[in-house]
């Protein structure tokens, strides 16, 4: 029983980690042609990723809009998780779901949806979006909110509310006691939220597939639209390079939360599960 | 100024719930409209409302396309429990590093682009893949196994597995440890206690898992697209065609709303079904 439990928990791991491991041992690949064994590791293709003038046109694009969706869903996002959890709303847990309900469309269609609208907005009002970043940047911002606002709402919930209540009693205004205490309390979630919408964001492709055109063609969508064709080392090294940064930035955070976490070991295997996976307590 | 003042809290959620509005809601809203035109290239977009666009997607290739991406993901579901529960049982009992450890092994996929991963499995998969080439170093015929239902349940199965394992191990997590111990005690096996005590326990996070995995994999671009292709062609592909290929904006709208209704009548469904349980064990 012990061993067939341990045996499939290895083949789940497998299952996991195979896929990025194939990825990154490709892209130090001598040729083209994939080796098994591998007759020797290479760099150039990272090299020759700058004669790539889409991946990299992709990379800066994605770093913007990822930029820009976690900027706007913080601003957005943490007001919302203040309401949610120091306001007395009536309706509470309606408002977080409606908060959280992106994370359950359907990519795809979100973006036929987007594209619609803005194909009749630029009909009615004459605003032409198409071909600029404000179609994408607004689907991304939708998908990276629900994020914020669970991690800092998390935050601010396990945060002790009587340190609020000692600073106002010793005469703190509330803008102060919201900027120099209530803000710093969360300020884990705030950093976990942030990271959660640029990984989020930087990696999305079914729902900026049908938006991306030209200039504004991201990096999923451009390696999609590469691998699709033909074989080429080069889009393993700049997906290697992304995910070196991703699992940098969560190691990161992972380490400027850690103090909050420990605090209370009870909650620390929740606090880490994603967004929209636990009913809304 | 007070932030527990009701008229404060509603003015910061305002931000938040107009780009809901705005962004989801309007959007999807739009999609009924366009689905309610004749269906046919976008230019005339004119005529209707009727149901043309909706009834043309009980005839051929809608129907079997429906079914091959619901088996799919029930398919999907089934593999990453049988692979989450495991993984979760030896997560929810590990604690410090190692628990750690095993929870960024478990969420780092999380954090690359799905086509990343996509393109892994192509690299394993494809006959001058890695298992292909080790086949032919071993002198043994190459088998290819990209562009099969195989190759796209095995990526697809990765894909969700994270969340399944996530949400079982926040289950697991919950369950008072002085349970196990009274069945034990009261002289329970340990497979005894293992399937009357721990199993259904953590059906709410089942529950919360399989919905978020069916979901997910039904509603799947980017893994089916690359590793099926045209052989296993799933429901998402066929409305990616439609826009793209035959500009039949209103049979598109209207395969997307008709996903959009079965994808949250599975996640009312298991939110009921989650309710009423936990109603059930607070009842008891």
């Amino acid at each position: 029983m012990r061993f067939a439990l341990r045996a499939t928990a290895a083949i789940a791991y497998g299952v996991l980690l195979l896929a990025p491991l194939a990825v990154i041992v490709y892209s130090v690949s001598p040729g083209a042609a994939l080796e098994v064994p591998p007759s020797g590791v290479s760099f150039r293709w990272y090299v020759g990723l700058a004669d790539q003038p889409r991946l990299i046109s992709g990379l800066f694009t994605s770093l913007t809009l990822g930029m820009i969706a976690t900027g706007t869903a913080l601003v957005t996002g943490i007001p919302a998780a203040l309401a949610l959890t120091r306001g007395s709303l009536p309706g509470r847990e309606v408002f977080l779901a409606i908060l959280l309900s992106p994370l359950s469309l359907p990519g795809l269609v979100l973006g036929l949806g987007v594209l619609t609208s803005a194909a009749v907005l630029a009909n009615v009002t004459g605003i032409q979006t198409a071909g600029t970043l404000l179609p994408l940047a607004a689907a991304h911002l939708l998908i990276t909110i629900p994020w914020v606002v669970r991690s800092v709402a998390a935050s601010l919930e396990s945060a002790d509310p009587a340190l609020e209540d000692q600073a106002r009693s010793l005469g703190a205004g509330p803008f102060a006691t919201l900027f120099l205490v209530t803000l710093p309390s969360a300020r884990a979630g705030i950093v976990a939220g942030a990271v959660s919408a640029f990984v989020i964001s930087f990696g999305n492709f079914a729902l900026s597939l049908l938006l991306a055109s030209g200039r504004t063609v991201t990096l999923p969508v451009a390696i999609y639209e590469t691998v699709d064709r033909y074989q080429d080392p080069t889009v393993a090294a700049v997906s290697t390079l992304t995910m070196v940064a991703a699992v940098g930035a969560a190691l990161l955070t992972d380490r400027i939360s850690r103090p909050l976490r420990t605090r209370d070991s009870s909650t620390s295997g929740r606090r880490e599960s994603p967004a929209g996976l636990e009913p809304a307590r | 100024m007070e932030w527990s003042g009701r008229r404060v809290a509603g003015l910061l959620l305002l931000p938040a719930l107009l780009v809901v509005a705005v962004v989801a809601a309007a959007p999807i809203g739009l999609l009924f409209r366009v689905a309610l035109y004749p269906p046919g290239p976008v230019a005339p977009l004119a005529g209707g409302p009727e149901l043309d666009s909706l009834a043309g997607l009980l005839s051929a290739p809608y129907p079997s396309v429906a079914l091959r991406t619901l088996r799919l993901s029930v398919l999907t579901t089934v593999l990453a429990t049988v692979l989450g529960f495991p993984v979760a049982l030896v997560l929810s009992r590990s604690r410090g590093l190692s628990r750690r450890i095993q929870t960024l092994l478990i969420v780092s996929p999380l954090l690359m682009s799905v086509v990343v991963r996509a393109y892994g499995w192509m690299l394993i998969l494809g006959r001058q893949g890695f298992v292909g080439e080790t086949l032919a170093a071993l002198s043994l015929p190459r088998v290819g196994l990209l562009h099969t239902e195989i190759a796209v349940l095995l990526a697809l199965t990765e894909s969700f597995l994270p969340f399944m394992i996530l949400a079982l191990t926040a289950s697991l997590d919950r369950i008072n440890p002085d349970l196990l111990a009274a069945a034990r005690g009261l002289g329970a096996s340990a497979a005894r206690t293992f399937l009357a005590v721990v199993v259904p326990l953590s059906l709410p996070g089942f529950v919360a898992g399989a919905s978020f995995v069916l979901v997910g994999s039904l509603s799947a671009y980017a893994v089916p697209a690359l590793l099926g292709g045209s052989s296993a062609r799933t429901f998402v592909m066929e409305i990616y065609e439609l826009v793209t290929i035959s500009f039949d904006w209103p049979t598109a709208a209207a395969a997307s709303l008709v996903l959009l209704l079965f994808a949250s009548a599975l996640l009312g469904g298991a939110a009921l079904l989650s309710r009423r349980r936990s109603a059930r064990t607070f009842g008891a």
